[in-house]
């Protein structure tokens, strides 16, 4: 539902701003003649944008009518809409697996395994896709990034350390 | 002045020289079009193999690799949405949603045309100018710098695509990431929280990269599985070529574009970022045909952006070359070539060297051209990377964001802040709040900042100072203009969706 989505967006982003401005508030000082602190210019940012999120959530919540369209189109995409929101939810953690996972057992290995995990939960079932892919790409990344431009990769702790330094 | 010129172009198309131009700008578009690999970093890395040449072909290599970088970032912008500078943002918002419609090929040539003419004209502008835009560039203080800032932020209005409100918003959103870090004035902590990752600030490379790279795949994750990325049929190089009357019909825009992005080019600290974002916004507001297209793909917002960024190399290299003063990343590692010949760019180089000056001028123009070339082939090769199937080409793309984020510091943390940022882009697009506005904030709330309290510590705290000199007047009048005109001409694009 969007508009459910939407208030609870504007009420986290007051909540946020709101949170920040109090930070800011510490940083106000005494300064020299015509200098202005640390926290003037942070201060209008956050004043600004609690101010547009204030609104934005009002608006938000006074638009029943679209709501209302909403909930029926939402009623309408059925299954279709959750599998694909489970694939956005699948996908994202796959991702920040694969992130967590390059200091834990190196770029090359997290990578090889990243690719068909990604693909397979974005939809792809194609055998010969999800077998030769991670081999390629992983082969030509590693060839460009670790071998020819020497981007210092994570290379893993213990046995995945040792098996990264035969590459790089 | 022509014999000095005739004389520039024998030396420059000498076979060492072409064989470094060509070299120089192969490697500036492949630098260029790698996440992970700024312009700057190509220009470096290939810094040391410059000691023991000729100081002509050492110049020529990095210049070419300079024009090179900054062209190639258009590539992976328009096909992957991944923009390699901040200033190739406004060519991901309007390149790549052109790729998204299936026009990925006339996408990319039209940036290659405009990307060379701005090269070319921003080089031209300075065989002419360049007394005049050094002189001018000279008259900017900080609160020139503030009224630059602003008027480039009031562009915020062409980014909002609908809501102005909600642009707004991801704007001011953009100032507080600004401010996080250590205080460039105070040097106090700013909402680092005690974490070390923050003390320097977001970087803008790891923020853009999550909040429109990565959020892009999210969404796109979100539509019925595709078997492959885009079907690219590339009919052939007279097919692809936009016609002449596409240029004709954005003529203003092609002759106003360089214009701005070789005189922004030419202040220190603010080159290709302000100058892109500022062409755009400007044909974003003056728009006459199809202004709706902007931000969902619009050819005049990518050739506006384009022949800016390319037009700022031609203003770096005129303060560069005429003050000595080096206005961005790229052109410092060129002052660093320069004293590693013995050489010291400035007002006296025009006297001493006139032979490197206009060698320079002129190899500017030959390596625009060469780009021509080399880059043109290359376009064939990259859209075939379309052909690969959908999901590997978003784990690929995947791979190169965090090979973007990692390699700017190589540190892991930046790359877990990417992932924050590409949540929060993901949101922030679902719910219909812009993120190129905050990208354009980020890049600019720093130097706002710190040109505002600059300008006030010298006008002893009077708001006035700065709207005293006449630059920073007609500037600030003109992000009022450019923030008001659209209210009164749509007013309900304040809150529209």
């Amino acid at each position: 539902m969007k508009t459910k989505g939407e208030v609870f967006f504007f009420a986290v982003c007051v909540a946020f701003f709101g949170f920040m401005g109090v930070q800011a508030l510490a940083l106000m000082g005494e300064g020299r003649a015509g200098e202005i602190g640390s926290a003037l210019w942070p201060l209008i940012a956050l004043a600004a944008s609690l101010g547009f999120s204030v609104v934005l959530l009002v608006r938000a919540v006074r638009s029943p009518r679209r709501a209302a369209a909403a909930q029926a189109a939402d009623r309408d995409e059925g299954d279709e809409s959750r599998r694909r929101r489970q694939a956005v939810a699948l996908s994202t953690a796959c991702f920040f697996v694969y992130l967590w996972a390059v200091s834990l057992i190196g770029f090359i290995l997290a990578t090889l395994l990243f690719i068909p995990a990604f693909a397979f939960a974005l939809g792809e079932r194609r055998v010969k896709v999800l077998v030769t892919a991670p081999l390629v790409l992983t082969t030509v990344m590693s060839a460009v990034f670790l071998k020819f431009l020497s981007i210092p990769f994570p290379k893993g702790i213990g046995i995945f350390a040792a098996f990264s330094r035969l590459f790089y | 002045m022509l014999e000095i010129y005739a004389q520039a172009f024998a030396t420059v198309l000498l076979p060492p020289n072409l064989l470094a131009m060509v070299l120089g700008a192969l490697w500036g578009l492949l630098a260029g079009a790698l996440p992970g690999i700024s312009t700057s970093m190509g220009v470096v890395l290939i810094l040391s193999f410059t000691y023991t040449l000729s100081p002509m072909t050492a110049f020529v290599l990095l210049v070419g690799a300079y024009l090179g970088g900054i062209t190639g970032g258009g590539i992976t912008s328009i096909l992957f949405g991944i923009p390699g500078e901040p200033s190739s943002v406004p060519t991901v918002i309007e390149g790549h949603a052109l790729a998204k419609q299936g026009k990925a090929a006339a996408a990319m040539w039209t940036y290659l045309l405009c990307s060379i003419f701005g090269g070319l004209f921003s080089v031209l502008f300075m065989i002419v100018a360049t007394p005049l835009i050094a002189d001018f560039a000279l008259r900017f203080g900080p609160a020139e710098y503030f009224a630059l800032t602003i008027l480039g932020l009031s562009v915020v209005s062409g980014l909002s695509g609908g809501s102005m409100l909600k642009g707004f918003l991801s704007c001011f959103f953009g100032l507080f990431l600004a401010t996080i870090g250590t205080d460039g004035i105070t040097g106090e902590e700013r909402f680092t929280f005690g974490t070390v990752t923050l003390l320097g600030g977001v970087n803008f490379v790891v923020a853009m990269v999550g909040l429109l790279a990565v959020s892009e795949i999210m969404i796109e994750a979100e539509e019925p599985f595709k078997e492959y990325k885009g079907m690219v049929e590339y009919r052939g190089l007279l097919q692809e070529l936009p016609r002449f009357s596409l240029f004709r019909k954005y003529w203003l825009t092609m002759i106003r574009s360089p214009i701005i992005g070789t005189i922004v080019g030419a202040l220190p600290g603010a080159g290709a970022t302000i100058a892109a974002f500022l062409a755009y916004g400007e044909a974003a507001r003056t728009a006459k045909h199809e202004p709706q297209k902007f931000g969902k793909g619009a050819i005049e917002g990518l050739m506006a952006a384009e022949s800016a960024n390319n037009a700022s190399t031609g203003g770096s290299m005129t303060i560069l070359l005429s003050l000595g003063i080096p206005g961005s990343n790229t052109t410092a590692m060129l002052v660093a070539a320069f004293m590693i010949h013995g050489m010291q760019p400035g007002p006296l180089l025009l006297s001493q060297r006139p032979d490197v000056i206009y060698g320079i001028f002129v190899a500017m123009i030959v390596i625009n051209l060469l780009l021509l070339v080399v880059a043109g082939t290359a376009i064939r090769l990259f859209l075939q990377l379309n052909r690969l199937p959908y999901s590997v080409f978003s784990a690929a793309i995947l791979i190169l964001c965090v090979v973007g984020a990692f390699g700017i510091n190589n540190s892991v943390d930046d790359m877990m802040l990417m992932f924050v940022f590409s949540l929060i882009g993901y949101f922030m697009r679902k719910f219909g709040v812009p993120v190129a506005p905050c990208i354009l904030a980020l890049v600019l709330g720093d130097l706002a900042e710190l040109s505002l309290r600059r300008a006030l510590l010298l006008a002893g705290g009077s708001p006035l100072g700065l709207v005293s000199g006449p630059i920073s007047a007609v500037l600030l009048l003109g992000a009022l203009v450019s923030i008001v005109y659209p209210l009164i001409k749509k007013p309900k694009m304040l809150g529209a969706s």
